[in-house]
């Protein structure tokens, strides 16, 4: 079964149209990189994925199944969190919330799904630093711990919004280097970036979306993606040294 | 001087730590979520909005002459209808916080003057408005320390049952929609466990200083903790130990138990700020 189809897509805020009629297939261990300008609809079409807002037209199937809030086999890193810094979490606990939620009254996790999410450290490398108190890391490290949460409960697909903003060079590589070795497993993945080395290193597939979305089956950004959003040219990024240990308070 | 033996052996006063107790280990607890998910102003909205059912609480009792329509159960009416009004997506969603809040509040406290002064006092004495307002902790009696322990206990049994999907609510509300939380219904129960808490506390230390009981030993445990479980732990042990003091310098300077404690508290608080500010400069030196 086809992980994501997407047929005559329109969606937006408040009867307000952000993009209209947009296909799109994600296919099993894709590795797609949505990119385009800012506004232009990049994070409204994963919201509509996501079933976090209802598409204006067409339809969104995940796994045949139309999305309604929570849809099963997708895990989700969401564009520079909004964290609070002051509230008191460790990063294991973030990432034990991945966990989905099951019917009926369950106060504690059970051994399965302690397991499940220390798995998921271990692949996102986070262990080192579990029981930190989230707002103590860097932003890469933070990065990496939402990571676990959306592999916590064994995704089959993998949705990044922008996961290597404001990241170091070395954390980029670093964060490419999981979601290779993601893809490698078996999970597709689709990200939003900015990040035009991803682009030519990592991914399979580009779309650009700029209030209509053109999808390349290369990884390669093509005359008429940078026609459609050209005035947001992703950006050159330096390849580093990949070093995941990161710093605190960065 | 006080004789302090012979004040701690009155029922009175007895009566009054006990009370004090309870609602600081509920207070404590709700008041930790309240800090971490910035719901101080829905807090204070809530409380204001209990002058309300205590005002109908009287008019009802006098005029129509239901007994059992006390004004805790005004309190509470008022409470939790407003904390559902809030809580409603056809409401959070539409309108801004602040501004429902704003209605509530003010809406609260008018219908409250207009009912006690439709009241008919000659069967009923209603309590004085300064009373309602800052508290008098000394008028709880049994029967109503008893509904504030049942409030209590039913409160933290399903802060712990819910506690998962709390702690991901107060977290993340966008992740907790997408791990399957019905957001909806488990902010209807934050709410509702927050007009609830408002109700204990206003028998403390009165309508306006609700705030101060809910906020102030959880704003101040979240300096020193690493958990929410540990947070809401210390914010009881910190409301406790300075409730009882200030009740302590309440009896001993003859002044309002109520506002004593919140003062109290305020300052504790400003304590507890700059020696963490002190702390962080000292080990800031020694990094240097």
């Amino acid at each position: 079964m086809i992980p994501i189809k997407i047929e005559g897509l329109t969606a937006g805020y408040d009867g307000r149209a952000v993009f209209s009629n947009v296909d799109l297939e994600l296919k099993d261990r894709d590795f797609l990189a949505v990119i385009g300008p800012n506004g232009g609809g990049k994070t409204t079409l994963f919201r509509a994925i996501l079933g976090l807002i209802k598409p204006m037209g067409g339809t969104v199937k995940v796994f045949g199944e139309e999305p309604a809030g929570s849809p099963s086999g997708i895990g989700y890193v969401p564009q520079n969190e909004n964290l609070d810094s002051e509230y008191p979490i460790s990063a294991r606990e973030v990432v034990l919330m991945g966990m989905r939620c099951k019917k009926g009254l369950r106060p504690f996790y059970s051994k399965e799904e302690k397991e499940a999410a220390e798995r998921a450290m271990e692949y996102a490398e986070v262990s080192d630093f579990a029981d930190s108190r989230i707002s103590k890391l860097s932003g890469g490290q933070r990065q990496r711990v939402y990571l676990a949460r959306a592999l916590a409960p064994e995704p089959k697909i993998l949705m990044l919004d922008e996961p290597t903003a404001s990241l170091d060079p070395s954390m980029k590589d670093c964060t490419y280097d999981i979601l290779r070795k993601l893809n490698k497993d078996g999970i597709a993945i689709m990200l939003i970036t900015h990040d035009m080395s991803s682009i030519s290193h990592d991914v399979k597939r580009v779309a650009c979306m700029n209030h209509r979305l053109i999808v390349n089956d290369a990884p390669e950004i093509t005359q008429e993606m940078i026609a459609l959003g050209f005035h947001c040219i992703p950006e050159l990024v330096h390849i580093g040294h990949c070093d995941c240990g990161g710093h605190n308070n960065g | 001087m006080v004789d302090w033996i012979a004040a701690f052996s009155m029922p009175l006063i007895q009566n009054m730590f006990i009370v004090a107790a309870v609602a600081c280990v509920l207070c404590g607890v709700v008041g930790t979520l309240v800090v971490v998910k910035r719901m101080v102003f829905v807090t204070g909205g809530i409380a204001h909005t209990t002058f309300g059912g205590v005002g109908l609480a009287y008019y009802v009792m006098s005029v129509i002459a239901v007994s059992w329509f006390t004004p805790m159960v005004g309190a509470a009416l008022f409470a939790v209808v407003s904390a559902v009004i809030m809580a409603l997506p056809m409401v959070s969603k539409k309108m801004r916080e602040d501004s429902v809040i704003g209605v509530l509040w003010s809406v609260g406290m008018a219908l409250g003057v207009i009912f006690m002064s439709l009241m008919d006092r000659s069967v009923v004495t209603p309590r004085s408005f300064e009373s309602i307002l800052f508290g008098d902790i000394l008028l709880v009696g049994s029967s109503e320390l008893m509904v504030i322990a049942i409030v209590t206990v039913l409160s933290l049994a399903i802060i712990a049952v819910f506690f998962r999907d709390l702690q991901v609510l107060t977290f993340d509300e966008t992740h907790a929609k997408l791990s399957g939380i019905n957001i909806t219904v488990m902010n209807l129960v934050l709410y509702v466990l927050i007009a609830l808490t408002c109700v204990v506390a206003l028998n403390v230390v009165g309508i306006v200083m609700v705030i101060a009981l809910i906020t102030i030993p959880a704003a101040m445990s979240n300096m020193f903790t690493d958990s929410l479980k540990e947070m809401m732990v210390v914010s009881v042990g910190l409301s406790l130990i300075m409730a009882f003091f200030g009740l302590v310098i309440a009896i001993g300077a003859d002044i309002p138990p109520g506002a004593t404690v919140s003062v109290t508290m305020g300052v504790l608080f400003i304590t507890a700020i700059t020696v963490k500010t002190a702390m962080a400069k000292v080990g800031q030196g020694k990094a240097e």
